[in-house]
């Protein structure tokens, strides 16, 4: 218990401020826990090792569980890992169950962040071994997994698909990255814009086109009616929420954070795969996958849960191997070497009090995160009650911001936010699908790299089935997504016809 | 000692107050400059040994200097717009051996811009086998080519990783033309992709960094992720400048037993080693004001000379490495011209 | 049998292939979206005809046209004084102001006077916040 000496009140007041800075951060459309860690990053010099960890670790929970307030109340994912809260926080906020459905993922970040951080204080090393049992075959597969949460989103199987593919298509526009693996060629690029495309599009600005600039755009061709008042939101009183909505979700929580951390702990898999991952499992092993994108808690729980899962396992490969699981991890590594600190396979034998003393910071961080999102929701709610004329100008300038710092000052980001708030407006009217979309968007560059790597390394297509045990696994869950959504899709079809 | 040298700063610098109205008329920096670097991570080494000079600098000349890690490409871009010295970068070898290797979004930084002062050197670069590995030196691997057996190197292509291969190719065809053949680059991408390919039996040896892989050498054989140094490729005069007790658990004279000439890469056959050191320097815009740059390097050897900057690098193990702008393009550009011999050698041959 | 499931992938050419296979699904596909879904892309004239007339065209257009101006006008406005975030400052608190007027129904001074304070102070405090606190860089 020798770390207890390195818990000063001011340990304590870094993590709960870093915290509370991250939620803020993570809950303002545009910015992200990312970002919070990347500014606060060259204060933690002066602060010390362990202090300088406590403010980044609470920055870093608290800015991935913030950013489901945004996205459950107006449908705008505050970070990437909130997008598929939208799904079903959003219909729930619009039905009036605001309130309900804040507290459903508040408590559900929560066990996300607790049974993770579980996860990476007893098992870091060997799951860290477990993980580079992944090579590119296995992540690929795990990519197209995730991938199969396309057709379990469309409403329109065909159109769902297509839309994904196009997601996938636009993420390839520009260089195959070198620093991923790619040989640093230009394709998909029309001639002339060579300029402006060469490192193709940012995921920020393209999420906060498509979900803030679109849905902004709609409204200004609806007129801006006003929208609900106190009286809809139905807040205090807790808005028909009570515990016993946790019932039953047992299984779901433990697996969707256990799939976020599992996903944390892959290098390269990215953040935002988690939630997709989690989503796209909850749906599967439904009784009533139907219901999931209209509002359905589980849907919501999976979510969270698997994106504040993220959070402890992005740690594993960091402190166990020296490997960032993620791009906020990644900044993680600038504080430990700012200080002189290596990080790498012995990181936790020689630095146990650091360590204890992370640990520690984490679970303080989630249950700062949880008492004060809790205390808050009233004034998170409030929000919707913000006059339109005010709200949205508001909204468009954090989008931005957000979209201009997010590659630390890059005009074209904030065209690009144009260009897909544009492109999100008359997608919906061509009948694409905004869901399927981004997900393509976002795991799109992972699914090329692995899967052009795999070829490469091995040259054969057969590697993909034959490759390990965990390649089977993966191929049994692929079919199995893919055929629970063929199966819903044909039910869905029988009782349309019905009625 | 210390205190006459300060009192010497101080009058120096009272005079150069009472002397500004007359060196106005000469361009000085902005108030509010922007100092752009060639990567997008705000956690590696290209940017934390910027915001080292970023601070230093600001702090001395009494100016705002913000780090943007907008990457290559866009900074480039950015230093391109703008003469009025706004805009500054930090980049470091990349920024030619990108234009060398042919990688898209590199030009010329001789022609294209103006190269700078030199600022630091980070000394890590460096090649590991596995701990189980059959080859324990350089030596064994050249040789190894030269029998015919494939060696197959994880690097990722187009700059400061690929040297070091190029330079082995380059070695193997000194000692024996042909044998360049036998070692094969596969290309992957960031440090975690190299590691895995090494776990994955997909290379023999891979690049790494005294910094990141360290640890991974001081693991037990029997653990599947043990590795091993085989080649340092820093200059053994940098690595003389390295604290003592080195990185982790190795210390700098274990350290140098990976470096020339201890492990020897040769670079012809008069008998002179490769060595490649990772430096960061400036670049700035062609047109801008030669007053502005001559202003950054008295600043520079001012601080240099005051001697705190160089515990701070040290303390990121970063070696000090202060050159003026003149000698900096002169050694960077004999640095390049090395490099250029080198790639044409090995591919006019391939 | 093992020849047919062979794959060589030359380095120098890996940036196409899988832009190459995704662009035949998405052929695919569309063709597929062509057949099943004519009658619909037939129909489409009418479709965004209506769309157009029911549409409030002031408002739509009118947010277009502001936030084409304001990221226009964004960068030209910095350069005056390079690296302060002025041009964001600047051009923000006209662009939330009259975005706000815009999309205001009831243009009372009841309703505009807020909407003035939260034009002038949010732009403010967003461009104090990321200039001198977390020190990053503006337009």
């Amino acid at each position: 218990m020798e770390f207890l000496s390195l818990i000063s009140p001011l340990f304590l007041c870094l993590v709960v401020g870093g915290t509370l800075v991250g939620i803020i951060f993570g809950a303002i459309p545009g910015m992200t826990a990312t970002m919070a860690v990347a500014v606060c990053l060259p204060m933690t010099y002066s602060l010390g090792l362990e202090n300088g960890l406590a403010l980044l670790l609470g920055l870093y929970v608290g800015g991935i569980s913030g950013g489901l307030v945004p996205a459950i109340l107006l449908g705008i994912p505050g970070t990437p890992s909130s997008i598929t809260t939208t799904f079903d926080g959003y219909p729930m906020a619009k039905a009036g169950e605001g309130e309900k459905a804040l507290r459903i993922g508040i408590i559900a970040s929560f066990c996300g962040g607790v049974v993770s951080l579980i996860a990476l204080f007893f098992f870091a090393p060997a799951l860290a071994n477990f993980a580079i049992e992944f090579s590119y075959v296995e992540k690929f597969l795990i990519i197209l997994f995730a991938l199969t949460v396309m057709a379990a989103l469309s409403s329109d199987m065909l159109m769902g698909i297509f839309s994904g593919f196009l997601g996938i298509f636009v993420a390839l526009i520009g260089v195959y990255d070198i620093s991923d693996g790619g040989n640093g060629e230009l394709r998909l690029i029309p001639p002339g814009t060579e300029y402006w495309l060469e490192g193709g599009f940012s995921l920020l600005p393209v999420l906060i086109g498509l979900f803030g600039l679109a849905a902004i755009l709609e409204e200004a061709e609806t007129g801006v009616k006003q929208g609900q008042t106190m009286d809809d939101v139905k807040i205090g009183g807790g808005g028909g929420f009570s515990l016993g909505i946790f019932k039953g979700q047992f299984v779901n929580i433990f697996r969707s954070s256990g799939i976020g951390t599992f996903t944390g702990i892959l290098p390269g898999v990215g953040g935002s795969a988690a939630s997709i991952l989690a989503y796209s499992n909850a749906k599967t092993f439904s009784k009533h996958p139907e219901r999931f994108g209209k509002g359905e808690p589980s849907g919501l729980i999976a979510s969270e849960s698997g994106n504040n899962g993220l959070t402890g396992g992005a740690l594993v490969p960091l402190l166990s191997l020296g490997i960032p699981g993620d791009s906020t991890t990644a900044l993680l590594i600038g504080a430990f070497t700012l200080q002189g600190i290596q990080v790498g396979p012995l990181f936790i034998g020689n630095n146990p009090e650091t360590w204890n003393a992370m640990i520690f910071a984490m679970l303080l961080a989630n249950v700062a995160m949880l008492v004060m999102m809790y205390v808050a929701i009233r004034y998170f709610a409030m929000v919707v009650t913000i006059p339109k004329h005010i709200l949205f100008p508001v909204i468009l300038m954090m989008c931005v911001i957000g979209a201009y710092t997010i590659n630390y000052g890059i005009m074209f980001d904030v065209w690009t936010l144009l260009i897909f708030g544009l492109f999100g407006w008359v997608a919906v009217k061509l009948g694409l699908e905004i869901a399927p979309f981004i997900i393509g968007f976002i795991l799109g560059p992972s699914a090329e790299v692995y899967f052009v790597k795999s070829l490469e390394s091995f040259g054969d297509l057969t590697i993909f089935f034959t490759k390990s045990w965990i390649a089977l696994v993966l191929w049994v869950l692929i079919i199995g997504s893919l055929a629970a959504s063929v199966y819903i899709a044909r039910n869905k079809r029988a009782t349309d016809q019905l009625a | 000692m210390t205190f006459t040298r300060r009192t010497i700063l101080a009058a120096v610098s009272a005079t150069a107050l009472l002397a500004q109205p007359i060196a106005a008329a000469a361009q000085e920096l902005p108030r509010n400059v922007r100092l752009v670097i060639g990567s997008t991570s705000t956690g590696g080494d290209t940017y934390q040994n910027s915001s080292i000079v970023a601070d230093a600098l600001a702090e001395h000349l009494d100016i705002n200097i913000k780090v943007d890690a907008v990457g290559a490409t866009e900074a480039f871009k950015a230093l391109e717009r703008d003469s009025r010295g706004t805009t500054l970068m930090i980049f470091h070898d990349q920024s030619y051996l990108g234009n060398l290797y042919g990688v898209s979004g590199y030009d010329d930084p001789f022609e294209n811009y103006t190269v700078g002062p030199t600022v630091a050197i980070n000394p890590g670069n460096a090649y590991l086998v596995p701990k189980s590995s059959e080859y324990q030196s350089m030596d064994d691997i050249l040789t190894a080519a030269e029998n015919g057996e494939r060696v197959r190197v994880a690097i990722q292509p187009g700059g400061v990783s690929e040297i070091g291969f190029s330079a082995m190719k380059n070695a193997a065809a000194v000692r024996s033309p042909g044998s360049e053949e036998n070692i094969v680059a596969v290309n992957t991408g960031s440090q975690s992709d190299k590691n895995q390919a090494m776990w994955d039996d997909l290379a023999d040896v891979i690049n790494g960094s005294i910094q990141a892989n360290e640890q991974f050498t001081q693991l037990p054989e029997d653990d599947q992720k043990a590795m091993r140094f085989v080649w340092i490729t820093a200059r053994p005069a940098t690595l003389e400048q390295a604290p003592e007790q080195g990185m982790g658990e190795t210390d700098r004279a274990a350290l140098m037993q990976y470096a020339a000439p201890e492990t020897s890469v040769p670079l012809n056959e008069e008998g002179e080693n490769f060595t490649f050191d990772k430096e960061f320097f400036f670049l700035f815009n062609p047109e801008m004001d030669p007053a502005i740059i001559e202003q950054i390097d008295t600043a520079l050897a001012e601080i240099f000379e005051n001697g705190e900057i160089q515990e701070r690098q040290k303390a990121s193990f970063f070696i000090p490495n202060f050159l003026p702008s003149g000698e900096a393009q002169q050694h960077l550009m004999d640095k390049r011209d090395t490099y250029e011999q080198v790639i044409s050698e090995i591919s006019g041959e391939s | 049998m093992d020849a047919l499931t062979q794959v060589t992938i030359d380095f120098e050419t890996s940036h196409l292939v899988f832009p190459r296979l995704i662009s035949v699904i998405l052929a695919l596909m569309g063709a597929a979206i062509l057949l099943t879904k004519r009658q619909r892309i037939a129909g489409a004239g009418g479709y965004w005809r209506e769309t157009l007339s029911r549409m409030d065209k002031a408002r739509f257009f009118g947010t277009l046209a502001l936030t084409l101006l304001y990221f226009s006008l964004m960068v030209p406005v910095g350069d005056i004084w390079p690296n302060t975030g002025r041009g964001f400052l600047i051009c923000s608190v006209p662009y939330v102001l009259a975005t706000g007027l815009l999309f205001m129904h009831d243009r009372t001074i009841r309703n505009v006077v807020p909407l003035a304070i939260v034009a002038l102070l949010a732009p403010a405090l967003v461009w104090w916040l990321f200039t001198d606190l977390f020190f990053l860089t503006l337009p």
